[in-house]
């Protein structure tokens, strides 16, 4: 999986692209922790899952793992634009309905709602 | 700040958490360890606790026919993990044709109880709980499994309690035990019916956030309503 990073005012964006299964996970969850610490901050982080096209349960740990991450270090986060596999997949594990994760159509609208 | 560490192994396994919450206070078993929701409960333990040990993984694949997505059940490695209940899964699972979570539940149900002995045994051999054989009316055997100190036991409680009761958001982990303890009764143990009721919300969003545990609990709803049927028609 390849993971690239976009800095926009306000705003980290974090395309996740490809498969996020369990050889995927490790790497990404460090890689994601590491955007939470590092020593310039990261005001808020927008996952941008367009072309995330596979999300296994070890995946879904990513995702999870990274919502308590987030709120511990109160950055807002917002994962947008899940490719319909991806979204299939939090709407059958109850991600999408539980409101752990502010989940959003389109980047631009998950970069307007941590920045308003 | 507090960064979870992966992978989200715990001191103690899901399965032996999940059985620990079943010991009530004086040693026996919750009634509601005699359900089948608590047996395929046990079983989703396991299927979870070896999803987060790497040996397993789970994926959604396409509908088939008439048939929704299914979630399927997918083999990464086969190395024993050393707990025997895990162990017991993984061996069957491994050996087995790939098939849905839902399928591998209702097939791995009829082995509950032996997952249970090996969870207890476990737990015993950690020094965890005690076994010992008990009376029932000075005439029927029974056994108890007081609680040493009780550690581990109130750690899962007031781990479940600070995420029903507040707004943090739990580990993986701890999201399967909320929400198989709940499907399984266990969460009455500690928490009242007026609790339960108005946490009912908040259980639904923060349990359960697993393609495995998900599964679990729909193999465990089907199972129900098969048995209600099943006592209904006899009366029509």
């Amino acid at each position: 999986m390849e993971i690239v990073i976009d800095e926009r005012p306000g705003a980290t964006v974090v395309a996740l692209k490809g498969r996020l299964d369990f050889e995927a996970a490790a790497a990404a969850q460090s890689q994601l922790q590491a955007l939470l610490v590092r020593p310039e901050g990261v005001h808020a982080l927008v996952i941008d899952g367009s072309e995330l096209s596979y999300v296994s349960s070890a995946g879904l740990r990513v995702f999870l793992t990274l919502a308590k991450d987030a709120k511990a270090a109160s950055t807002p986060l917002v994962v947008a634009a899940l490719h319909p596999s991806a979204a299939e997949v939090f709407e059958i594990s109850g991600f999408a309905q539980a409101k752990i994760l502010d989940i959003r159509d389109t980047v631009d609208a998950g970069i307007a709602a941590v920045t308003a | 700040m507090n960064m979870s560490l992966t992978p989200d192994v715990p001191g103690i396994s899901l399965v032996e958490e999940l059985c620990l919450l079943a010991i009530e206070d004086d040693g026996s078993v919750a009634s509601t360890a005699g359900e089948p929701a608590f047996g395929m409960g046990v079983v989703g333990a396991c299927l979870v606790e070896l999803c987060l040990r790497g040996r397993l993984d789970a994926d959604v694949q396409p509908a088939e026919g008439e048939g929704g997505p299914r979630t399927m059940l997918l083999v990464l490695a086969s190395e024993p993990t050393g707990e025997p209940a895990l162990d017991e899964v993984l061996t069957q699972v491994a050996a087995g044709p790939q098939q849905a979570v839902v399928e591998w539940t209702r097939a791995l149900f009829p082995h509950a109880g032996i997952l249970v002995k090996l969870a207890l045994d476990r737990l015993q051999a950690r020094g965890i709980i005690e076994s010992r054989e008990a009376r029932f009316l000075w005439v029927l055997k029974s056994r108890k499994y007081p609680v040493i100190e009780g550690r581990e036991l109130q750690e899962a409680k007031l781990r479940i309690s600070a995420v029903l009761l507040g707004d943090a958001i739990p580990t993986p982990s701890d999201s399967v035990l909320i929400g198989l303890a709940s499907i399984s009764g266990l969460l009455r143990g500690f928490l009242s019916g007026s609790e339960l009721r108005r946490l009912e919300e908040r259980i639904l969003e923060v349990g359960s956030l697993d393609l495995v545990a998900r599964g679990v609990e729909r193999a465990i709803e089907e199972e129900v309503a098969f048995r209600a049927r099943a006592m209904m028609v006899p009366h029509m």
